[in-house]
């Protein structure tokens, strides 16, 4: 009786350190997931033109974090990566955010941007041409005007 | 000069103006040549200087150098340190193959770092368990950084530079964006360690 008893603990820790090292490794695997796609997040915000100097700070941080979990992992602490997991997790999802956020602001920027420097072109090269026509009709009359001008001189042949 | 010299004159003037104004425009669609994308990867001394190295290495004494990654690839970049130890006979990466050391990693870095930033960070080792025979040495632990590790490299005495001798070498790996994984950068640096006191 006393060893059912005592088998029946045996099993029920072994059972709750399986549950605890699964659910670390999951939380693990679900930080460095998305950490890496708030980078992904980022890098096409940075694409977009936008300033990511600060998420890529607070991406160290979340790694920093990871780096804890990884090792708290190796060392049985899985109560504690399942901790640093969650932190990590957190930070990656608000730079997630952040990032999108960035990428909306430069993408709606640049379109601008854009948008502005075709006008620009557009309209300076069609000033350009209508200057240059003007200018070419005026130049024109005034070379025709001056050629008109010259008094054709007759010389005589004495010979 | 004729009339028909002056249109070639004013046409040309007018192309050339025309293509003035719309440079703006042109420069969003032209991209211009940068120079060739490349990361800088170092290893300094305790006192952030290229000296200075641990070299004479006691169990259980802390050592401590600073491992740093610059990035001028043109975008931010993920980098991945990985920390491998070798004796004398095992391979380093493959310079002209461009391959990474077989050896299998004791420890990590991960950082993300800006275009043309930097990123530097602390590597403080320390040996704690050798095992010492006639005419060899085995170390079978070690710390990185408070991560205690399982080592078990072993070196035999080098007769010539007496000493027992181990490196401690770190590789450069970068995600990849295409294949979403980590690919060796080519880039690796190290220093050398004679473990004698024990």
């Amino acid at each position: 009786m006393m060893l059912l008893v005592f088998a029946s603990t045996l099993f029920v820790s072994f059972a709750f350190a399986e549950v605890g090292e699964r659910e670390a490794s999951s939380s693990l695997d679900n930080a460095e997931r998305g950490v890496i796609s708030a980078y992904k997040a980022t890098l096409k915000a940075e694409e977009a033109g936008a300033n990511v100097s600060g998420l890529l700070n607070r991406l160290n941080e979340a790694e920093a974090l990871l780096a804890h979990a990884r090792i708290a992992y190796r060392s049985g602490g899985f109560d504690e990566v399942v901790r640093y997991a969650s932190l990590c997790t957190e930070i990656g999802e608000r730079v997630k955010i952040d990032a999108d956020e960035l990428w909306g602001r430069a993408y709606g920027s640049r379109s601008m941007d854009f948008w502005l420097a075709m006008a620009g072109s557009v309209l300076g090269i069609f000033v350009v041409g209508l200057g240059s026509f003007l200018s070419w009709r005026r130049f024109k009359r005034r070379y025709l005007k001056r050629i008109l001008r010259m008094k054709p001189e007759v010389s005589s042949d004495e010979s | 000069m004729n009339l028909e010299r002056y249109r070639i004159v004013f046409a040309t003037g007018s192309l050339v103006l025309m293509f003035i104004v719309a440079a703006p425009s042109i420069g969003l669609y032209v991209s211009f040549p940068r120079g060739e994308p490349f990361s800088e990867f170092w290893i300094l001394g305790s006192n952030h200087l290229a000296e200075d190295y641990p070299f004479n290495i006691r169990v259980n004494e802390t050592y401590s150098v600073f491992v740093g990654v610059g990035n001028h690839m043109g975008v931010s970049s993920l980098y991945l340190i990985y920390v491998k130890f070798r004796n004398q006979t095992q391979p380093l990466p493959d310079v002209t193959t461009s391959q990474p050391s077989p050896l299998a990693p004791l420890h990590e870095f991960r950082a993300f770092v800006a275009n043309d930033a930097a990123w530097e960070t602390l590597l403080a080792f320390r040996i704690s368990e050798v095992s010492h025979y006639d005419n060899s040495v085995v170390l079978r632990r070690m710390s990185i950084n408070d991560a205690v590790l399982e080592v078990n490299a072993s070196a035999t005495w080098n007769l010539a530079h007496k000493g027992f001798y181990f490196q401690l070498f770190l590789e450069l790996w970068r995600l990849d964006e295409m294949s979403q994984s980590f690919q060796y950068h080519g880039r690796f640096v190290g220093i050398w360690l004679n473990v004698t006191s024990f």
